[in-house]
Order: C-alpha cells, then structure tokens, then sequence
C-alpha cells in the first residue's frame, strides 16, 4: 500500500516538474548583433523654445570605481562631434560658454557595472548612479525625468541627457531632463567599443526623435 | 532534450503505476493520456511560428461506456523573430530593436469524450476541452524580457483516437487533431494580442 502511493506521489512529483520547467526560452544569441537605441523626451517639452546648447568634450564613464573618471581620447571626441553635429542638424547653436546655453547635454558611458533603472508615476527610483553633478551644471539640488523612463544599464552602454538649463534654480530646485537617449550593444565580441557602430547609434537615436528639433 | 528526458520518466512511472495486470479492472474505467503536441498559431502575429515545444497531460472517467469526463492540462510555446525596427512606444517615446517573440499558453480545465468502438484495437473518439487559458507574452531584446500575463477562457474540439495492440492491458498509442480557442487579449509593447487561436495534432501514450 506504501509502496502503491509512493508510486502515485512519484508521478504527481515528476508532472509537478515538467509543468513548472516547460516554458521555452528563446536562443538570444543573435539579438546582441547590433545596437539597441531607446528615446525618450517630455511630452511637455517645446524644444523650439531653446536655442543654444552646451556639450563637454569628455564623456564620463561609469565604471565599478568610486572615482570619477572621464573619457576624452579621439574615440570619444568623435562620438561628442556626432552628437554635436545632429543636434546642429537640429538648428540649435553650439556654445562655448556653458553660462550661455539653454540646453545641456551630458554623455556617460558605462565601462563595467551594470544597473537597472525605473522611474514612474509615482515617482520611484532605485539603484541610481551617481555621475554627472547637478552642481556641473548650476545651482540645482538634483535633476530629474518628468517622464516615465526605463532601461537597463549593462556594459557598453552610452546615454545622453538633454537637459533644460534655463529652469528654476535654487537649493529645492531639480534640473529637469528634457530628452534622453540609451544606446546598448556597441561592443564587440572581444568587449571593445565598436565605433562605427556607436556612430551609426547616435544618428538613430536623433532620427527617431523627430521632435528634438527647432 | 531535457524534456524529452522527462517525458521519458514520466512514462516509465506512469507504466509502472498503471500497467499491472492485477490492477488493470481497477483502471478499467479510466483513462490517461501523455502528448507530445505541436502547435500552428492561425492569425496570431506576435508569435507566428509552428512548433512543437509543448505537451498535453489528460486523464478521465467512464460514466457510461462511451461517454467519460475529465480533466486536462497542455502547455506550449510558440515563437518568431522580428528583424530591426523603430517602434513607436508613446508620443516622444521610441525603442529601435530587433526581437524574440514568445507566447507561452497553458490551459486547464475539464474535458468529455464520446469513445467509439470501446475495448477495442482502435477507439477513435470526438472530444471537448473547456477551461482557463494562462498565457504569457515575451519580447526578448538586448538583455531584456518584457512580458504580460493574460488569462481567458479557452474552448478546444478534438477528434482522436488510441491505439491498443493489446485492449485487455490498456497501455497503447495515442494521436489526436485538435483546435484550440483562447479568449486571451493583452498589450505589450506596441503589439495588441485578441484572442488566442491554433491548430494542431498530439501524439503520445494512452492508458
């Protein structure tokens, strides 16, 4: 009689474990064999409002270091040029004062770490990264999306923020971004940066934002 | 493999609990069918894809000598892949990628039968399967499963039937024709699902 139910609690045992183990799980080997470029900007913003924009010459990279580390060689200087070159594209007009411009734009790329990212209504962040200083810009407290944004950030990732520097200033006042743009998957199969791929990620992410323009 | 390794355990005990001949009288009355099936979405964009990632588990009661009740559960997963393409997420909100689509259905519920031919060689049989539809959409992208859940209510006619080399042991083939009806609807991404809806064909063991 033991014997007969153990039988029975064999095979419920085992129809327990195919069921919970049956979902197929598709091969992802191939989705890695070029850029992902995610855009997001504020349904509010009236981007022919701005005029003159600010861009660094050096891009800050995050990697699993306290240390703030920036990325200026001529890798660099040509991603911060196709950047610039887009938004000229755009007519906004590029400022060597940082005083002077209305807009901001602030590139990071990620060397190492990887985060996650979510920010919704209401708002809630976690697992944020500290890197551009609010404090760069102005007096601003901290910055902020005004809209709901996601993404994940793994190695090899470059994100640019547009951010509005003529808002509100003051001790309990945020820095609001206006556009943002996540580009993943500009690595090589050797964990290299490949530029020309990252070049081509930058013009995509300008050209499905068609709104960003004056 | 590994689930052809399962499916492997799971008929060698099931053979183990049902088949003896001492106890056949007392299952006589039963019934048990474990499929392998294959699946061919009709009308589904989001995961178009023929397949045979899934298996149907079914088991019942004679009420009377042609007509049994019982109860089933099925599983499986169909898939495709979409090339690169910019989509359109919100106003000023866009995401450019290439993707893995999946919709993995599991439904559940009650099943009836009318068996021809009872204690046969062969019993061929008509059949319907009402119940509850889980099924769960996935976009597969960069590092990234984006997925929703849905639930509806699901209707499936069968036509099938068993094949016993020997009727008195009741531990044969099985092979059936099926159309399955989900009532699932769900939103991901940019892709809007509305009912789910497939043909398909099981083949397995019957005791």
């Amino acid at each position: 009689m033991i014997a007969k139910k153990f039988r029975y609690a064999l095979l419920l045992g085992v129809l327990a474990v195919v069921v919970t183990s049956c979902e197929k799980e598709p091969s992802l080997s191939s989705l890695d064999d070029d850029y992902l470029v995610y855009t997001a900007s504020d349904p509010a913003a009236d981007f022919s409002l701005y005029e003159t924009f600010y861009l660094p010459d050096s891009i800050l990279l995050i990697g699993a270091g306290d240390r703030t580390t920036y990325w200026s060689d001529r890798d660099a200087q040509s991603l911060v040029s196709a950047v610039a070159e887009n938004m000229e594209r755009r007519n906004f007009v590029r400022v060597d004062d940082r005083a002077e411009a209305d807009l901001g734009l602030q590139l990071s790329y990620v060397e190492q770490v990887t985060y996650f990212v979510g920010y919704d209504r209401p708002y809630w962040w976690w697992y944020y990264p500290y890197y551009w200083s609010p404090g760069y810009w102005g007096d601003w407290l901290g910055w902020h999306y005004p809209f709901p944004v996601y993404y994940g950030y793994t190695a090899g990732s470059l994100l640019t923020e547009l951010l509005d520097l003529g808002s509100e200033t003051g001790f309990t006042s945020k820095l609001p971004v206006l556009w943002d743009s996540f580009i993943a998957g500009v690595v090589s199969p050797n964990k290299r940066l490949d530029l020309q791929r990252a070049l081509r990620a930058v013009d995509q992410s300008f050209e499905q934002s068609p709104e960003l323009a004056r | 493999m590994k689930t052809f390794r399962i499916l492997a355990a799971v008929l060698t005990v099931a053979a183990l609990s049902v088949i003896r001949p001492a106890e056949a009288q007392i299952f006589r009355k039963m019934y048990l069918n474990v499929d392998w099936q294959y699946n061919m979405p009709v009308g589904m964009d989001f995961a178009d894809r023929s397949s045979g990632w899934g298996m149907h588990f079914e088991g019942g009661y004679y009420l009377l000598p042609e007509v049994s009740v019982g109860a089933f559960l099925s599983y499986h997963t169909n898939l495709s892949t979409l090339d690169r393409q910019t989509l359109q997420l919100a106003p000023g909100e866009s995401l450019t990628t290439a993707q893995k689509h999946s919709v993995f259905q599991l439904p559940f519920g009650v099943t009836g039968r009318y068996t021809f031919c009872r204690d046969r060689r062969i019993e061929p049989y008509v059949g319907l399967e009402l119940g509850s539809s889980y099924a769960r959409l996935s976009s597969y992208y960069h590092v990234v499963k984006h997925y929703t859940d849905t639930w509806g209510f699901y209707l499936q006619p069968e036509l099938g039937m068993n094949l016993f080399p020997e009727p008195t042991r009741r531990f044969g083939l099985h092979f059936a024709l099926y159309y399955g009806y989900g009532t699932n609807d769900g939103t991901l991404l940019v892709y809007r699902l509305d009912g789910l809806s497939s043909f398909g064909f099981r083949a397995g063991v019957s005791f």
